[in-house]
C-alpha cells in the first residue's frame, strides 16, 4: 500500500472511503425498506388469500370463483390482484391476467409480467383444492413513483452531506495548505538568510496560531545563537588578529634589527608563517561574511559566460606560467543575477585550485551551459582528480585530502566556493572526468 | 618623502612596534591612544596624514573621521581594522577614508600606501589628459601607451597595470594596492597573478629596447621609475 504522505492523497483517500461508507449505506436501507415491504406485503397477501381461500379449503370452483369476486369488490382488498387457475393452467376467474406461469409459493412480479397497473409486487400461488391454484398479487410500491421519491431522497439526502464534507474537506485543505505555504515560505526566506521572518499568527487563536508562535519562538532563539555566533566569530577576529598584529610588527622590527643573514631568514619564515595564519583567519571570515547572506543586496544581473571568459582571459598567463592550460569552451550567454565579485573570485579560486593540484601539463577547460531555469559552471581538469569517498571531506572545512598536510593552501579553497555557491541558491558536486576532476556548480537563473 | 603622520592605535605593543618601523621610513610619527586624544593632537598641531584604528576607546575611529570630515578637515587618513567584512569597509570609505586595510598589515605596505596616497592628492590631472612617466605616456581615454613614441600593444589588464604605474611613478605599489586598484578585486589571489602580469608589462616595454623601467622591490611591490 502506497504510504499517504501528501495533503492530497489523504484528502482523496478520505473521500473515496466516505463514497463507499454513503453508497454502502445508501444500499443498506434500500435493501432493509425492501425487506421489509415484501415482508408486509407477504403477510397482507397471505391474510387476503387466506381469506379469498377460505381456511378450510375444498371449496368448489364456483364458489371460489364467487368469493374471488367479492373480495376484488371489497375496499380493503380492492388494490389486490386474484387469479384462478384450473389444473390445466385455463383462468377460471379474477381480475388480473398473466403471462406467464408463477411458481408455486411467494414470489416477486415485476412490470415485465404485464400486470395491469403494477409495476413491482409479491405474488402468492397456492394450491386450493380440486387441482386448482390461487395467484394472489399485491403492488410492493406504498404509492406511485415510489422508487423516482426513493432516488430523490437519497440524491437529496446523500447528496447534501457529499457536498457539505466535500466543502469542509476542500476548506480544510486550503486552510492546512495556506498555513503550511506559509511556514515554508518563512522557512525559505531563512534558508535565504532573511533571519528576520516569522510565521504570521492568527489573531483568533487555536491550534495554528499556538504552532506558528511556539515555530516563532524557536526562530527567535536561533537568531540569538546565530547573533552570539557571529559576535564569537568578530571577537575571535578582533581578539585574534590583534595579537597577530603584534607578533607581526614585533617580528617585522627584529627582521628590521637583524644582524646576520641566518637571523634575518629565520625572521622572514616567521613573519610568513604568520602571514599563512592570517590568510587563514581572513578566509574563514570570509566564507563567515558570504555565509551571512548580506551580500545578496548588491546582487544584479550578470553574464556568466562573460564572466568566465574575463576570468579565463586574465588567468591565462597564470596557467601558461604554471605549465598547463587553460580552455574556455564557446558558452551561450548565461545571465544570472549574482555578485559579479564572488563570483570571479569563485572562478579564480577554481582555477588557482586546478593549478594546485594538478601536475604540469594538466588541461584545464571551464565551460557555461544553460538549461531551462539554470546556468551551469563547469570546471575541469586532467589531473589526478579526488577519489570517490574523499569529495564530501574536500568540501568541508580544512578538510584536506593529505594526510601529512604538506600540502599548500588552508583547506578553506571548496568551503569558500561552496559558500559562494550557496549564497546564489545553487548546488556543487564534485565528479569524476576520468581521469581527473570535475567541479559542476548549477546556478538559478535570474 | 617624509611626512608627520598621527597613528590612532589603542594597542600600545602594536602601535610602538608600527612607530618605530615607521621612523624607519623617515616619517615623523605621533601616537594616540584614542579618539579623543586623536582629535586633540589634530587640534593642536598640523599633520600630513592619519593611521586611524576603527576600534578604540571614547571615540571610535568612525566617529573620530566624520568629526574631521564634517570640520573639512581633509588630510588622508588611511582606517585600520581587524574586521575585515566588505561592508564595513564601505563604511569607512563612506565616512570618508581615503584607504581601508585591515590588521595586520605591514610596515611597508602602510608606507606604500601612504606615499601613493601623498601622490594621488598631488596629481590633479582630468581624466582627458595623458600621463607620462620618463619616455612612457599614457591615455586613459583612448587605452593607449607609448614608449619613446612608439605605440604599445597591451591587453587590457597590462594596460591598467601599465597606467597605475605611470600615476604612481617613483612610488612603491604593493601586491595587494594592485590587486585592488588594476584587478578591482576585494580578494588576494593566492597565485603570482601581478608577478605574471608585471613579467608580461616588461616584455613589452623592452621589446623595441631600453632598459626595464620597472624595479622589483623585494618583498614589497614593484615600482616605476619616473
Amino acid at each position: 500500500m502506497t504510504r499517504l504522505r501528501s495533503l492530497r492523497a489523504l484528502t482523496l483517500a478520505f473521500l473515496i472511503a466516505f463514497l463507499i461508507a454513503t453508497l454502502g449505506t445508501g444500499f443498506a436501507i434500500y435493501t432493509a425498506t425492501q425487506r421489509t415491504i415484501e415482508r408486509l406485503v407477504d403477510r397482507r397477501i397471505l391474510v387476503v388469500s387466506d381469506v379469498a381461500a377460505g381456511i378450510s379449503g375444498d371449496r368448489s370452483p364456483e364458489e371460489l370463483v364467487r368469493r374471488i369476486n367479492a373480495a376484488t369488490r371489497e375496499r380493503d382488498t380492492g388494490d389486490i390482484g386474484f387469479l384462478l387457475l384450473d389444473a390445466t393452467g385455463r383462468r377460471l376467474g379474477g381480475n388480473i391476467a398473466l403471462p406467464r406461469r408463477l411458481p408455486m409459493g411467494f414470489s416477486t412480479v415485476a412490470l415485465k409480467d404485464q400486470i395491469a397497473g403494477l409495476s413491482a409486487g409479491r405474488a402468492l400461488v397456492r394450491d386450493v383444492g380440486h387441482g386448482m391454484t390461487l395467484v394472489t398479487i399485491a403492488e410492493t410500491e406504498p404509492f406511485d413513483d415510489y422508487n423516482a421519491a426513493r432516488v430523490r431522497i437519497y440524491l437529496i439526502g446523500f447528496g447534501s452531506i457529499l457536498l457539505v464534507v466535500i466543502g469542509g474537506l476542500l476548506f480544510f485543505v486550503i486552510t492546512i495548505g495556506r498555513r503550511i505555504g506559509e511556514t515554508r515560505r518563512t522557512v525559505d526566506a531563512i534558508i535565504d538568510g532573511d533571519m528576520s521572518r516569522r510565521v504570521p499568527v492568527d489573531r483568533s487563536g487555536g491550534e495554528f496560531a499556538h504552532q506558528a508562535m511556539a515555530f516563532n519562538r524557536m526562530l527567535d532563539r536561533i537568531s540569538e545563537l546565530m547573533v552570539g555566533i557571529s559576535n564569537v566569530s568578530n571577537d575571535i577576529a578582533h581578539d585574534l588578529r590583534t595579537p597577530l598584529a603584534r607578533l607581526r610588527s614585533q617580528l617585522a622590527l627584529a627582521l628590521r634589527r637583524a644582524q646576520t643573514d641566518g637571523q634575518r631568514d629565520d625572521l622572514e619564515t616567521a613573519i610568513a608563517m604568520s602571514d599563512e595564519l592570517l590568510e587563514m583567519f581572513a578566509a574563514m571570515l570570509r566564507i563567515a561574511e558570504i555565509e551571512g547572506g548580506d551580500r545578496r543586496a548588491a546582487f544584479a544581473t550578470l553574464d556568466l559566460a562573460g564572466l568566465a571568459e574575463e576570468i579565463a582571459t586574465m588567468m591565462q598567463p597564470v596557467v601558461a606560467d604554471g605549465d598547463r592550460t587553460l580552455t574556455l569552451k564557446p558558452s551561450p550567454v548565461a545571465e544570472i543575477v549574482g555578485d559579479r565579485q564572488l563570483l570571479g573570485q569563485m572562478l579564480v579560486n577554481l582555477i588557482e585550485n586546478a593549478l594546485r593540484h594538478t601536475p604540469p601539463g594538466t588541461r584545464i577547460e571551464i565551460g557555461v551551459a544553460t538549461t531551462g531555469t539554470t546556468a551551469t559552471l563547469t570546471v575541469t581538469d586532467t589531473g589526478p582528480g579526488i577519489p570517490e569517498d574523499q569529495r564530501k571531506l574536500a568540501l568541508r572545512r580544512f578538510g584536506r585530502l593529505d594526510a601529512s598536510r604538506h600540502d599548500e593552501g588552508h583547506g578553506l579553497g571548496l568551503p569558500l566556493i561552496q559558500a559562494i555557491v550557496r549564497l546564489h541558491r545553487g548546488t556543487i558536486a564534485l565528479e569524476d572526468a576520468a581521469p581527473g576532476l570535475r567541479v559542476v556548480m548549477a546556478l538559478p537563473k535570474g | 618623502m617624509s611626512l608627520n603622520i598621527l597613528l590612532v592605535e589603542d594597542d600600545a605593543v602594536f602601535a610602538q612596534a608600527m612607530a618605530e618601523e615607521l621612523r624607519g621610513f623617515d616619517h615623523g610619527v605621533t601616537v594616540a591612544p584614542d579618539g579623543r586624544d586623536a582629535l586633540a593632537a589634530i587640534d593642536s598641531q598640523a599633520f600630513d596624514a592619519v593611521i586611524l584604528d576603527r576600534m578604540l576607546p571614547k571615540i571610535d575611529g568612525i566617529s573620530v573621521l566624520e568629526r574631521l570630515r564634517s570640520a573639512n578637515i581633509t588630510m588622508p587618513v588611511i582606517m585600520l581594522s581587524a574586521l575585515g567584512r566588505s561592508v564595513e569597509k564601505v563604511e569607512g570609505l563612506e565616512a570618508g577614508a581615503d584607504d581601508y586595510v585591515v590588521k595586520p598589515i605591514a610596515a611597508v605596505e602602510l608606507n606604500a600606501r601612504l606615499l601613493a596616497l601623498m601622490r594621488g592628492r598631488g596629481w590633479t590631472g582630468s581624466a582627458g589628459d595623458t600621463i607620462h612617466a620618463g619616455d612612457i605616456v599614457v591615455s586613459p581615454t583612448k587605452f593607449r601607451a607609448w614608449r619613446d613614441g612608439i605605440a604599445l600593444d597591451l591587453g587590457k589588464l597590462e594596460f591598467k597595470l601599465l597606467a597605475e604605474f605611470v600615476a604612481n611613478a617613483d612610488a612603491v605599489l604593493t601586491r595587494a594596492m594592485l590587486v585592488e586598484r588594476v584587478w578591482g578585486y576585494d580578494f588576494a589571489p593566492t597565485t603570482n597573478i601581478v608577478d605574471v602580469y608585471v613579467r608580461h608589462l616588461r616584455v613589452k616595454l623592452t621589446a623595441a629596447g631600453g632598459d626595464d623601467p620597472i624595479r622589483t622591490v623585494r618583498g614589497v611591490g614593484y615600482m616605476l621609475r619616473g
